[in-house]
């Protein structure tokens, strides 16, 4: 049997769970382990330690969500200023305003989301509310509010393995999808077709399994979904209750009965499960695995729970093909660089530009297909910057992020932690190379980052004794996470 | 080497590559020399009598224009008919012939037409359109309206056409933050940059000490035989940004300014592409974005600004080609992966269509209108029939521009289209 299947994995003599699988569990599953971590979920076995990531309700999560009232208030006056027909003057200064504070709301809510991210206990949950934000594209400056982009990121977070049909039920009704691809503008008669053509291109069949005219009809289906006052609502009078002929189907059909026709269209079943697969193992399956995944989900009738449990527990999963083969997406390696060093909250703006910068701006996707993806991430202008981002963590600025006046920081707490015991130049890089890299760095490679701790072989003792061995330790950090192999997850 | 470089010269240049050793490959060496000497770029060119220093500069206006309001067909009236609420004024249009005229906030666009640097080529498209971004996209990228799955483009393919066993990372060079699929060849991706001042790895400093640092650096991102696919790309594109990002930056130190440029992101991108040429980078082919066409909803205002932005970012472009005196070396080439449909949709905006005008511009090509207007009453499920094929377009430009034979990049003949003689 080949090991691209879905056959789960099982251990044996020569293919042992080990630290190296488990490690590779927390980066895929969330945006890496401590060393620490890895061990626990190398003592646990996978079978425990997936069910632990799947269950994360079993771990609290509290951080304050970002308060809206003040700027719903600045919204509601502009909104009364147009309606009484004001001076333009005086709606423009009104408009101005809300604006100016819906962005910085739109930089605390990115703010409150990479802190989550850091911090959660709930790996898996934000992992896959990053992957619902790069399929179900929503974004500014499209979406002018905040707080629906807000409200859509806590739709994910809400049920993030869940029913898919249950959420495209749910995100068709989103006040920021609906703003987003325009289908709160979708009317009776002259219908708009942007949210009816992404539905079923990008959200859930893919193209070649419609026609052009069943675009059409489908957008007819959808006139009259729209929000008020931050919700969904259904305009009767904008509808088009005509008769309509989708996928071969003809009825009076509207947008739910539009997602019930879709989700019983063969290709449908394929869609997600692929998406799935290629943003936790690898890109390009086989069609025989993704058909395997697609029986799962027909089985659980579209839920995505046991499809990501399939997926995690698969040998292919844990097959060389998997293992060290994915191009970390900017998200994943500053938020697994901060988890894994450790970057105090107010560095957290700092982190979120260097995402910006390295082309993962969240909540501002390029388009509706989303963020790149595997090697789509790395141009000669992103590696410079992802190579130059560890000094952000490092020395507090980087190019592209002036660093704050005064004197470095001390080398990240985490990387002390990693570092405790470590009594020669060659301990010290193993240990580095071991937590950063699984270890998957040839002798001369590891050779440079002992000569940056200033040794000149792997046995000459390293002792930390004030700020010249720190920057030392700082130059071979920065060298290793200059490195090709930080890159891979 | 064989390009008559000896190793020795090659240390004594203090470039980068030297301590990559014996595992550096070839195009990587090869790489280093044609930066190094700007005359190499005649590896990526050319036909006798071609000028080698021809440049083409590609703009991406992503989302799909709206065609019919950028070259209006004033004089028609099924034009309004089909927009009651977003047709452009008749009174409103800058006319350029009996019945076609640009979009009121295209004067930039219109003075370039009179002073014989500016063109539009109508009605271009494909057969069996598609109206996905993203296929359609991908079918312009490669040139391939059938839409078959493809590693390279068409600039790509040019690339390795003329230099199928290197890759000159500078031949091609994208502004923006994602090396479009147009661009990738065979023999490798290119260079990208968005910021000159981000362009570059920077050492920590105070530690094992910049010099020692930059070393170590090449030590640990020196590409290795047999390694994975994934982590080979990775190597080999750090050592072609460190390479390119010297080069980038020397080039761009040479620019003397002095011409105002708009204040956004495409001026921006098109100033930093001028600022390439003055320094003389052995590049061929410069790529530029401009995204925000797909206007769904409420277009008028947004189609406005972004048509003012490409009429007076290139008008700056030209104007400072002008005063470095490479105005007569480059032309720019402006697509939209579709145009929009010909009657506007229920919320003042249009949505996919198909066949939509290109633009030229430069001081070697034939200005004003080519092509023909397609019908606005013979559609095809209400969009456009194109009238002139996109791979005409390219087949021009690669034969009459960059002296390269266009059956071989695209796969069979295409007529040309008298913008170049």
């Amino acid at each position: 049997m080949s090991q691209h299947t879905l056959a789960k994995f099982v251990p044996s003599e020569s293919n042992r769970w080990d630290r190296a699988k488990a490690a590779h569990l927390l980066n895929r599953a969330g945006f890496g382990g401590r060393p620490d971590e890895v061990d626990r979920v190398a003592r646990l076995g996978m079978d425990v330690a997936v069910d632990e990531l799947l269950d994360f309700r079993r771990y609290p999560e509290n951080s304050a969500a970002p308060d809206f009232t003040n700027l719903r208030a600045l919204w509601e006056a502009y909104a009364q200023l147009a309606q009484a027909r004001a001076p333009q003057r005086e709606r423009f200064e009104a408009n101005v305003a809300a604006l100016r504070a819906d962005n910085q709301k739109m930089q605390e809510v990115r703010e409150w989301w990479v802190s989550r991210m850091i911090q959660s206990a709930r790996p898996l949950q934000e992992k896959m509310v990053l992957f619902w934000h790069g399929l179900l594209v929503s974004g500014k400056p499209d979406v002018q509010q905040a707080e629906l982009l807000f409200m859509q990121n806590e739709l994910f977070r809400r049920n993030p393995l869940g029913n898919f049909k249950e959420m495209i039920l749910a995100i068709s009704k989103d006040p920021a999808m609906l703003r987003y691809l325009d289908n709160n503008l979708n009317r009776r008669g002259r219908p708009n077709e942007n949210y009816a053509r992404e539905l079923l291109e990008l959200f859930t069949i893919g193209i070649g399994n419609y026609t052009e005219q069943d675009v059409k009809e489908a957008a007819r289906a959808f006139t009259g979904w729209t929000y008020r006052n931050y919700e969904f609502t259904f305009d009767a009078r904008q509808h088009d209750d005509g008769p309509k002929s989708f996928l071969g189907r003809a009825g009076n059909w509207d947008g739910g009965d539009i997602i019930n026709i879709i989700f019983e269209a063969p290709a449908t079943a394929r869609w997600l499960p692929r998406k799935l697969f290629e943003f936790f193992a690898y890109l390009r399956p086989d069609e025989s695995l993704v058909e395997e995944l697609a029986e799962v989900f027909r089985r659980s009738t579209f839920e995505v729970a046991p499809l990501v449990r399939a997926i995690l527990t698969s040998s292919a999963f844990y097959s060389p093909k998997a293992m060290r083969t994915q191009v970390k997406s900017p998200a994943h390696l500053v938020i697994g660089s901060a988890r894994l060093l450790g970057a105090d909250s107010a560095m957290i703006p700092n982190l979120i530009r260097a995402m910006d910068l390295m082309g993962q701006a969240l909540f501002y996707p390029p388009n509706v297909g989303g963020w790149p993806r595997g090697e789509g991430w790395i141009t000669t202008s992103t590696i410079l910057l992802r190579y130059n981002f560890s000094s952000l963590l490092l020395t507090g600025g980087m190019p592209g992020i002036a660093r704050r006046p005064s004197t470095r920081p001390a080398v990240p707490a985490g990387a002390q932690r990693l570092l405790d015991g470590a009594g020669t130049a060659g301990e010290v890089v193993n240990r580095l190379v071991t937590a950063m890299a699984a270890g998957a760095l040839t002798d001369d490679r590891k050779t440079a980052l002992i000569r940056a701790l200033g040794a000149q072989t792997a046995q000459a003792p390293f002792v930390r004794d004030g700020a010249a061995t720190e920057a030392k330790l700082r130059s071979a950090l920065h060298l290793l996470m200059s490195s090709a192999d930080y890159q891979l997850s | 080497m064989s390009q008559g470089m000896t190793r020795r010269e090659f240390v004594q240049k203090g470039l980068t590559i030297v301590a990559m050793g014996a595992t550096a490959p070839s195009f990587l060496t090869r790489t280093a020399l044609a930066m190094n000497n700007p005359f190499d770029i005649a590896q990526v060119t050319s036909r006798p009598g071609m000028p080698d220093e021809n440049v083409l500069v590609v703009v991406q206006m992503g989302g799909g224009n709206d065609g019919l309001n950028t070259l209006v067909p004033f004089g028609n009236d099924a034009y309004y008919r089909a927009r009651p609420a977003l047709a452009i004024p008749r009174n409103d249009v800058i006319q350029v012939t009996a019945d076609l005229g640009l979009h009121p906030r295209m004067t930039k666009f219109k003075e370039m037409v009179d002073r014989g640097v500016a063109g539009v080529i109508q009605g271009v498209g494909y057969p069996n359109p598609s109206r996905s971004h993203f296929k359609s996209m991908e079918i312009w990228h490669t040139a391939d309206p059938e839409g078959r799955v493809m590693q390279v483009g068409w600039i790509g393919r040019y690339f390795d056409s003329k230099c199928p066993v290197c890759v000159e990372p500078t031949a091609g060079v994208n502004i923006g933050s994602s090396m479009p699929l147009a661009m990738r060849a065979a023999g490798g991706q290119g260079v990208t940059l968005e910021n000159p001042d981000t362009f570059q790895w920077m050492p920590s400093l105070d530690g094992a000490g910049a010099r020692e640092e930059q070393e170590l650096f090449r030590m640990l991102n020196a590409p290795a035989p047999n390694e994975p696919g994934t982590i080979d790309f990775l190597r080999h594109t750090a050592m072609n940004a460190v390479l390119s990002s010297e080069r980038v930056r020397e080039a761009i130190r040479q620019y003397k300014g002095g011409i105002e440029y708009p204040n956004n992101r495409f001026a921006g991108s098109m100033r930093l592409i001028a600022q390439m040429i003055a320094g003389r980078l052995p590049t061929k082919v410069y790529y530029a974005h401009m995204t925000g066409f797909d206007t769904h909803a409420n277009q008028m205002g947004v189609h406005a600004a972004l048509l003012d932005q490409l009429s007076t970012g290139v008008d700056a472009f030209y104007r400072d080609l002008e005063a470095q005196g490479n105005a007569d070396r480059v032309i720019v080439l402006a697509f939209s992966e579709f145009g929009r449909r010909v009657a506007e949709n229920g919320s003042a905006g249009t949505d996919h269509g198909t066949a939509a005008p290109m633009f030229v511009f430069g001081k070697r090509i034939k200005p004003g209108i080519h092509g023909t207007l397609p019908s606005l009453t013979e559609l095809t499920d209400g969009d456009l029939k194109h009238s002139i094929d996109f791979r005409s377009v390219y087949a021009t430009v690669l034969d009459k521009w960059l002296g390269a034979d266009p059956a071989k990049i695209l796969g069979s003949e295409f007529e040309r289209v008298p913008f170049l003689a």
